[in-house]
């Protein structure tokens, strides 16, 4: 005992704070996922497998969940093949104007894909732009159904065009990490371009590979605004949000649930395991010297090439958008007949679009102190402290990483129905620690990298000399990563204004409704609704791409550290 | 104040092993006192307790005879320079040798004199607007020891405060460090592997092994009476020759499988018939050639060892030699002012050396 305690930098304080985070984590993430397993088997004659044998025997329910997880596959191998060679040409090579373009790969981003479904829907639809582009230039003579095939692969398009990115960052930061030494070895054996790719590179970059493919996997299997829009129903994630409604009624809701969180745990596991392998890049790095050189003209018009390209492909859906915001009428012609800013006007007098405006800064504001405060808290215990259960707390600030806001949102609507919590009556609470758990990874990892990029020995000299262990954090640790904070905040808030699933499943009254939500609500009217839609999903992409620039701008080249697993 | 410190039976445990042991030390007050010995040996340890950063598992700090253990690091006045410096990168470097006045609300005005009087002593002066980044790895070091000595602290801590600067400068920090411990005269504790910083600065060493102290003294007493083999190889280097006691008496007679050794000086203790050690300095061997003192008979005050030359190195006012004596021990010798040599490698030689020069020492297992 006393042998444990000396291990453990434990005290009253540490204690309390310990204590304090676990019953966070148990009471907002363990409990409701708990709840949701106990109901998917147990019935009232006790442990029960009769929800599972029905969700498996169902050909209709086994469709579904093939879809969801082809969804994600598919996703995974386009955005793959689209950042592969942005990876390659942005790391390995320098040439003018390459910040910029950097900025530009980042640009999906800022637009969730359920909004650019709207503008997809407006451009391909039978009778959208594109159909009646080629009709009247005669090159087809029926229109074109695009979005055919039940919708799977406009989603496929919509989701791999807003999820590039993310796999970018992680090829290019794995590719950044591969010591060249190690490169120049195998050319030094003989190895040719396209050996040397195959057998060194790409291996030593996979454990970062597969950090970035389980994020972008995770989202699309689980994501619940595009396919939505797209109406395309036989997916799990929509098919979970149409039982919330009567979960009490009908058990099945549940056993989609567990099946979610299964899958989810078992790609995690297979994702860091057996395919991400050793982290290899932690090994033997003296020195590491950048591996890029200039480039050609040749090359250089290749790399503007590509990723101008593919950027064009990427703002399409946003195009759409903005066109959308811009008109009132736009039926049957390539490009809208009238344009009008009256749309955003009428965002700001619209009841529903200038209540869930505030709804959302509010939400996203509270969810952000909150991220703050633990994601420090955390931070520094994990960084400076030797604390009981570390690894545990450590997996814990993780596991939404790895959690789709559908199912955490499903879990409290399940878990907090008829408490003091019941989201029916006022989903603030939970929505604003919804919120918070979903973007606490984001912090945590930005607030750790500080603590461990900022000395110990800083903050010692500073009690050494006088100064109070609260001071000396104050005073010392606080500004140095301070710049990290900013980023790590300013990312969980645009998040948070832009969060979808947690935000359809657990507003349920017009006068809760975020964003999101007013956004969905709003599509689904006709008349003006698409219109003010529209117009609000650009608002919101201005914030996240402003967010997106000020957190690039404090946490620099080590954005892509925070979107991983 | 010129503050006594006491190390009294402190363990520390880290991890799972005992990084300090049972320490017993006494540090006089003013003293210029040396923690010694090989990386992991425990001296960082034992520094970082009485600066307050680790409290003992078992036993206690004292300063001037009152207990510390319980007493926070902010607390104990204790001026800290650590290894990579620690100045803090977003304050200059009068914000950094300010700060630990601020700390103690000293008034604006001598403030400012106290810091410009410290970064005087470190020489400076001219750099109190720069950032720490701005500075080389010497200048940064002085801001770090400005700043622990503007407090006027009880006890300086230096942590191998020289270990990143290069060589030539390692050398003069030495001088300059000495001659501000004589121009303020507080305790100062210094922690280093560096057995040449040691000897040349030290007050008195305390060299450590494992946790524990294997022996205390001042640099003369540590160099010429070793008690252990360890002491005797980490301080200045020596050569160990493996043989057992044959006689105790006036002089100490060791029999050696390349010869008879005999030996003036033996630790307290050792009894005939024990494996021991004959530890020669490297300086203490005279080479001659093999053939000259053929047909003397050696006298007992001075010893006279065959070997067989395996490599030479010249060093400009020295001459190093590596050779093989009959028993294949290795030993080395050092001549100083070396003549023009004629010595070959593959030569046979005669090692002559006194008596008084050998220190007999109960054989061990050497190493960390």
């Amino acid at each position: 005992m006393t042998n444990w305690l000396r291990r453990h930098d434990l005290n009253l304080a540490n204690g309390a704070v310990l204590l304090f985070l676990w019953l966070f984590f148990i009471v907002f993430m363990l409990y409701p996922l708990g709840y949701v397993f106990s109901n998917a088997f147990f019935t009232e004659d006790g442990f029960s497998l009769v929800f599972m044998k029905l969700m498996f025997s169902s050909p209709n329910n086994t469709i579904i969940l093939a879809n969801s997880v082809n969804l994600g596959l598919a996703v995974t191998l386009f955005t793959t093949v689209l950042s592969l060679p942005l990876a390659l040409l942005l790391v390995r090579y320098n040439f003018p104007g390459k910040g910029l373009l950097n900025g530009l790969i980042l640009i999906p981003m800022v637009l969730p894909p359920f909004v650019g479904a709207i503008g997809m829907r407006q451009l391909l639809a039978r009778f959208g732009s594109v159909n009646l582009l080629l009709l009247e230039m005669g090159v087809i003579d029926q229109p074109i159904d695009w979005l055919g095939g039940g919708s799977f692969w406009g989603v496929v398009i919509l989701e791999s065009l807003h999820l590039y990115p993310i796999m970018y960052l992680n090829l290019a930061a794995a590719l950044a990490n591969v010591d060249p030494s190690l490169e120049e070895a195998a050319k030094n054996m003989g190895a040719n371009s396209f050996k040397l790719f195959t057998t060194v590179t790409f291996p030593l970059m996979l454990p970062g590979y597969f950090a970035g493919a389980i994020i972008v996997f995770i989202w699309a299997f689980t994501d619940l605004g595009t396919p939505l829009v797209f109406e395309y129903r036989e997916v799990i994630a929509v098919q979970i949000f149409n039982m919330v409604t009567d979960l009490h009624q009908n058990p099945m809701g549940y056993a989609f649930v567990v099946a979610v969180i299964v899958l989810t745990l078992f790609f995690f596991y297979l994702s860091k395991r057996v395919l991400g392998g050793g982290r290899y890049e932690m090994l033997g790095r003296g020195h590491v010297a950048s591996a890029a050189r200039p480039a050609s003209a040749t090359m250089t018009v290749v790399a503007y090439t590509v990723v101008l390209g593919i950027s064009a492909l990427a703002l399409i859906p946003h195009l759409g958008v903005l066109l959308t915001s811009l008109t009132h009428r736009w039926f049957l012609s390539v490009l809208p007949s009238e344009y009008t800013v009256k749309f955003y006007q009428d965002v700001f007098s619209h009841n529903l679009a200038l209540l869930s405006i505030k709804n959302s800064l509010l939400l996203s504001s509270l969810s952000t102190i909150i991220d703050i405060v633990l994601g420090v808290t955390i931070a520094y215990l994990l960084a400076r402290k030797r604390v009981p259960g570390r690894g545990v707390l450590d997996a814990l600030a993780m596991l939404p990483l790895a959690l789709p806001g559908l199912v955490l949102a499903f879990g409290y609507v399940a878990a907090f129905s008829a408490t003091p919590l019941d989201p029916r009556i006022n989903p603030v609470p939970l929505l604003v620690i919804a919120y918070a758990v979903r973007r606490l990874p984001y912090m945590v990892r930005a607030a750790y990298a500080g603590f461990q990029q900022t000395s110990v020995a800083l903050e010692e000299a500073s009690i050494n000399l006088g100064a109070s262990p609260m001071k000396a954090f104050l005073q010392i640790t606080m500004p140095l990563i301070f710049a990290n904070l900013i980023a790590g905040a300013v990312l969980s808030f645009s998040f948070a204004m832009l969060e979808v699933s947690d935000s359809l499943i657990l507003a349920s009254k017009e006068q809760h409704y975020p964003i999101t939500k007013a956004i969905y609500a709003l599509l689904g009217r006709i008349a003006d609704g698409p219109y003010i839609a529209s117009a609000m999903g650009i608002l919101g992409l201005l914030l996240l791409a402003g967010s997106l620039f000020i957190a690039g701008r404090f946490f620099g080249r080590r954005m892509g550290e925070l979107f991983r697993a | 104040m010129m503050v006594s410190v006491k190390f009294d039976s402190v363990t520390k445990i880290l991890g799972q092993s005992r990084a300090v042991d049972n320490l017993t030390l006494d540090i006089g007050a003013g003293e210029l006192f040396f923690l010694l010995g090989p990386s992991g040996c425990g001296k960082t340890t034992a520094l970082r307790t009485v600066a307050g950063f680790y409290t003992p598992d078992d036993g206690r700090i004292l300063f001037n005879g009152q207990d510390q253990s319980r007493v926070p690091p902010h607390k104990r006045n204790t001026g800290m320079v650590f290894q990579n410096y620690a100045l803090w990168p977003h304050m200059d470097v009068q914000s950094n040798v300010a700060y630990g006045l601020k700390m103690r609300r000293v008034s604006e005005a001598e403030k400012k004199q106290r810091v410009r009087h410290a970064l005087e002593i470190v020489h400076m002066e001219a750099y109190a607007e720069r950032m720490p980044n701005q500075l080389s790895g010497g200048q940064q070091q002085r801001v770090a020891l400005a700043r622990a000595l503007v407090i006027e602290p009880d006890v300086v801590l230096l942590d191998e405060p020289l270990s990143n600067l290069d060589a030539k400068l390692r050398v003069e920090m030495r001088t300059q460090i000495k001659d501000i411990h004589l121009k303020i005269g507080r305790t100062m504790i210094y922690v280093t592997h560096d057995q040449a910083e040691a000897l040349s600065m030290a007050d008195r060493i305390a060299v450590m092994r494992r946790g524990r102290v294997v022996q205390a003294g001042t640099p003369h007493e540590l160099y010429t009476r070793p008690e252990s083999a360890f002491v005797a190889e980490f301080i200045g280097g020596t050569n160990l020759l493996r043989g057992t006691l044959e006689e105790v008496d006036d002089l100490l007679t060791v029999k050696t499988q390349a010869g008879i050794v005999h030996a003036k000086n033996g630790v307290k203790g050792i009894q005939r018939g024990d494996p021991v050690f004959c530890s020669v300095r490297p300086e203490s061997l005279r080479l001659k050639p093999a053939g000259e003192s053929r047909g003397k008979v050696p006298s007992t005050a001075t010893n006279e060892l065959i070997g067989e030359v395996l490599s030479m190195m010249y060093l400009g006012d020295n001459e190093q030699y590596s050779l093989r004596l009959a028993d294949s021990a290795l030993v080395r010798a050092v001549e100083y002012n070396p003549p023009t040599n004629k010595t070959k490698i593959g030569d046979r030689l005669a090692l002559e050396f006194d008596a008084q020069a050998v220190v007999v020492l109960p054989q061990e297992e050497l190493g960390d």
